[in-house]
């Protein structure tokens, strides 16, 4: 059976307005985390994001399409995203707008990001905002569908902070079944007011930059950001560049508690074995890990206590929500495409700002960039609210 | 505000704020484990209760191992409000 | 595709407690058909206290369902499930300026609450996925549920949508201008000749499995396109036809997605006036109201028509003459996302 491969890559997040910006940010090792600019809230003074450089007016100038409505954040984000990868992949229009080219998206904050907007639509408007239509999940993936003239299956998951590594697991997976021909898999996320208190309600966020899996990991500092992978059976990709394959995938939940992981990591364990039985690969095959790693005590721990028992040799490991925060629903998209990054060039990434060891475990992170290094499968976490527990293994081609 | 009126008066705020359906406030006893098995709460009604004691009372408890010993009780829950309460 | 085991619905209709067909279907006037709940004795009243309404509706839909057949994982689709916390937790953010907030109606609020709801509730931790794409959402579990059985990973599963009306939900969707303004009776609906729909909310749930084992119904296939034109239309259920050996005179009814909406109806019109000009013509949202998974409510009652239940006289648009077997379901969702379910007896 042909090999479902990607052949074009984009990304937006706080340490790059594309896939070189991310890249060279992730060699280099600086982090995106800091004081939000344009974030409208209280906590935009108190607490860290991952805010993307730039303003909605700048994001609108940099895209190549013209729009009819005015976009949300989270529409401009997936659109920069969206026509970074495409054109990446080199898809024509009759490509796009093929009835077997399939878009598969995902956000957690959709149109919510426009709060006052939404508030006054919802409470005293006598006349409807110009956001009116785009607050739902699955609004962004229809200005996409209308923009781009896409005509073939659509899709918006919604599965909290595993959304994109769904999105990317199922439009692979349409390829393998021969449902679709090709798949824009990814999804989205901005920062807004709204997810900021829904998150803080919930005591998980770090007064100071976030520290994946240090003993004194205090919380996750929300990140913003889209990617988008389009993905191809190989023996249609002849001439165009390869990142790699999309080889193995798992999902399975936790069904433990509405919004922390279950101490024994079923759903890390149910996910990452899933992920190596279709890949058809054992443990040992792995050769670095792009952990969930949000800096809670509870992932974290579960994390590596999930991965410990399934791997003799726990992997190198890292979090690169160090670099960009925690993007939720785009966080599976964003580190897909870092972990094809890693196998594009052979190289690892570190996990920023940690010091000290977590007692319950002998393992740490990786602290130091790796160039030159055999990277041949990357196993790329990403666990949501609600249990929900998803894993990619990305191959060398 | 004297210990009995309060503990009447937080027994109905905490049936409504974690919204215990089939409890009168006779129901609850003044010793009764809150997070025992006759009421099987978890870790958001935690926090529940931590945002009526700040809403209610003007109590921020920055700890969250204050928390896991002030919210035992009606008792010390009544104990540690009037021991700290602010006008809120 | 698959084969439905078992199915129950939750909807403005008497259909959660079995006395929907064979009786008068609830006339409603305005625009907000409210569920008809049953008592949730089953649900643990220690987690009943926290449900929104959506949450509730999928548990008493599902868990019947979940407690007699073992499932291999949950899909739900749901765009307007938890909304109504959502807007709860939204009117606190102002209300109280950003400072504490109790997170019940944030985490509720999550679209993905209903799904992970479930796996904790019937402690299933198999594959567990959300679609939350508005018009297209039951088309996406349906798919996601084929692709499991495709692959080998799944024998049974339970797929279903949820959709509650959310009072903050309704009054953006009336300044959009897709609620009907003027107070008519769901019998006077169809054809009524006004802009707008009709809000309906539910659950429609169902257990599907890869071979038949006593099936109630076949889902055949599924098929949808975003911003079409008629011609888009025609050609992607001619493909879908082509592709399980069928053709137009195959079908034995249509069941059109008609909402009452002037403005988008005629979508149904013209595209039975294309290919099924002599087709008979049934409705469903005269009876179930508007929701973005309207499809599911469609393919919960196609099921049981296929399956011998008598048609509501209200569903008929236009005669259907001999058996009912096989029932084409074209739906919209505002004009913007069009859906296909093929249903067949067996």
């Amino acid at each position: 059976m042909s090999r479902v491969v990607v052949t074009g890559i984009g990304v937006i997040s706080a340490i790059g307005n594309n896939a070189s910006e991310n890249h060279n940010s992730l060699q280099k090792g600086g982090t995106g985390i800091g004081k939000a600019q344009f974030l409208n809230s209280k906590y935009a003074e108190e607490l860290l994001f991952g805010e993307i450089k730039l303003s909605n007016e700048a994001l609108l100038s940099r895209l190549k399409i013209s729009v009819d409505s005015k976009l949300t954040r989270t529409e401009l984000l997936a659109f920069v995203a969206f026509e970074e990868a495409t054109k990446d992949a080199g898809l024509s229009k009759e490509e796009l707008q093929d009835f077997e080219t399939a878009l598969l998206s995902a956000t957690t904050v959709s149109g919510m990001v426009e709060m006052e907007a939404i508030y006054a639509d919802a409470n005293t408007n006598t006349e409807p905002s110009p956001f009116v239509s785009s607050y739902r999940s699955g609004a962004h993936t229809l200005q996409l569908a209308k923009a781009f003239g896409l005509r073939g299956y659509t899709d918006t998951i919604n599965t909290a902070c595993s959304s994109s590594a769904n999105s990317i697991m199922q439009g692979a997976r349409m390829l393998k079944a021969g449902k679709a021909k090709r798949a824009i898999v990814g999804g989205v996320d901005s920062l807004a007011k709204y997810t900021v208190n829904g998150f803080n309600s919930l005591q998980i966020f770090s007064d100071e930059i976030t520290r994946p899996f240090d003993a004194n990991r205090k919380g996750l500092n929300l990140g913003e950001g889209a990617a988008y992978l389009v993905l191809e059976l190989e023996e249609d990709t002849v001439g165009k560049t390869i990142y790699g394959e999309v080889r193995g995938f798992g999902n399975s939940n936790d069904a433990y508690h509405p919004s922390s992981m279950s101490p024994e990591a079923v759903g890390v364990k149910g996910a990452i074995n899933g992920a190596l039985e279709t890949a058809d690969l054992q443990p040992f095959n792995i050769s670095y890990v792009n952990a969930h790693g949000t800096g809670t005590e509870n992932n974290d721990y579960t994390e590596l206590h999930g991965m410990n028992q399934i791997f003799d040799v726990v992997p190198p490991f890292a979090s690169t929500k160090s670099f960009t925060g925690h993007t939720l629903a785009a966080a599976g998209a964003i580190e897909a495409v870092y972990s094809l990054l890693n196998i594009h060039h052979q190289e690892m990434y570190p996990t920023l700002n940690w010091q000290t060891q977590m007692p319950e475990f002998e393992q740490k992170p990786l602290l130091d960039f790796v160039p030159n290094t055999e990277i041949k499968h990357v196993l790329s976490n990403s666990f949501g609210f609600g249990g929900n527990c998803s894993s990619l293994i990305l191959s060398k081609v | 505000m004297e210990a009995a009126e309060l503990k009447a008066k937080l027994k109905i705020q905490i049936i409504e704020y974690l919204n215990l359906l089939d409890f009168t406030p006779e129901d609850i006893d003044d010793e009764d484990q809150l997070f025992g098995p006759k009421f099987d709460l978890d870790s958001i009604d935690a926090l529940e209760l931590s945002v009526l004691l700040e809403r209610e009372y003007g109590i921020k408890m920055e700890d969250p191992a204050e928390g896991r010993k002030v919210l035992v009780t009606v008792n010390t829950m009544t104990d540690y409000i009037l021991a700290n309460k602010k006008e809120a | 595709m698959m084969f439905i085991k078992d199915l129950t619905c939750i909807s403005p209709q008497k259909t959660i407690q079995e006395e929907f067909f064979g009786t008068e279907p609830i006339i409603y006037t305005g625009s907000q058909l409210k569920a008809v709940e049953p008592s949730y004795a089953e649900i643990p009243r220690s987690q009943l206290r926290r449900m929104g309404k959506s949450n509730r509706m999928a548990t008493g839909a599902a868990m019947p369902l979940l407690e007699k057949w073992k499932t291999d994982g949950i899909i739900i689709g749901t765009t307007d499930g938890g909304m109504e916390d959502c807007h709860r937790f939204l009117n606190q953010i102002v209300k109280f300026e950003e400072g504490t907030l109790t997170p019940t109606n944030f985490v509720q609020g999550s679209p993905s609450s209903p799904a992970g709801g479930l796996a904790l509730m019937s402690k299933n931790s198999g594959y567990n996925n959300t679609h939350s794409n508005k018009g297209l959402s039951f088309e996406n579990c349906l798919m996601d549920a084929d692709l499991l059985f495709i692959e080998g990973r799944a024998k049974r599963l339970m797929v279903g949508c949820v959709e509650e009306i959310s009072q903050a939900q309704y009054k953006i969707e009336t300044l959009a201008g897709f609620i009907k303004q003027e107070e008519i009776s769901t019998n006077k609906l169809i054809g009524c000749g006004t802009a707008g729909a009709v809000n309906g909310e539910g659950a429609a749930m169902f257990v599907v499995d890869f071979e038949n084992d006593g099936a109630i119904a076949e889902i055949v296939d599924s098929e949808m396109i975003s911003c079409p034109i008629l011609n888009d239309l025609t050609l992607k259920v001619k493909l879908l036809l082509e592709r399980n050996g069928l053709g137009v005179a195959d079908i034995d009814a249509l069941m059109l997605g008609y909402s009452g909406d002037s403005n988008s109806d005629y979508w149904y019109d013209d595209f039975a006036k294309q290919l099924f000009p002599q087709t008979g013509i049934l409705s469903f949202k005269n009876l179930f109201g508007e929701t973005p998974s309207a499809s599911s409510f469609a393919t919960w009652f196609a099921a049981n028509l296929v399956n011998g239940k008598p048609v509501p006289p209200m569903a008929v648009q236009k005669s259907v003459s001999g058996e009912l077997k096989t029932v084409l379901i074209y739906n919209h969702y505002q004009g913007n996302q069009h859906g296909f379910v093929l249903v067949r007896g067996v």
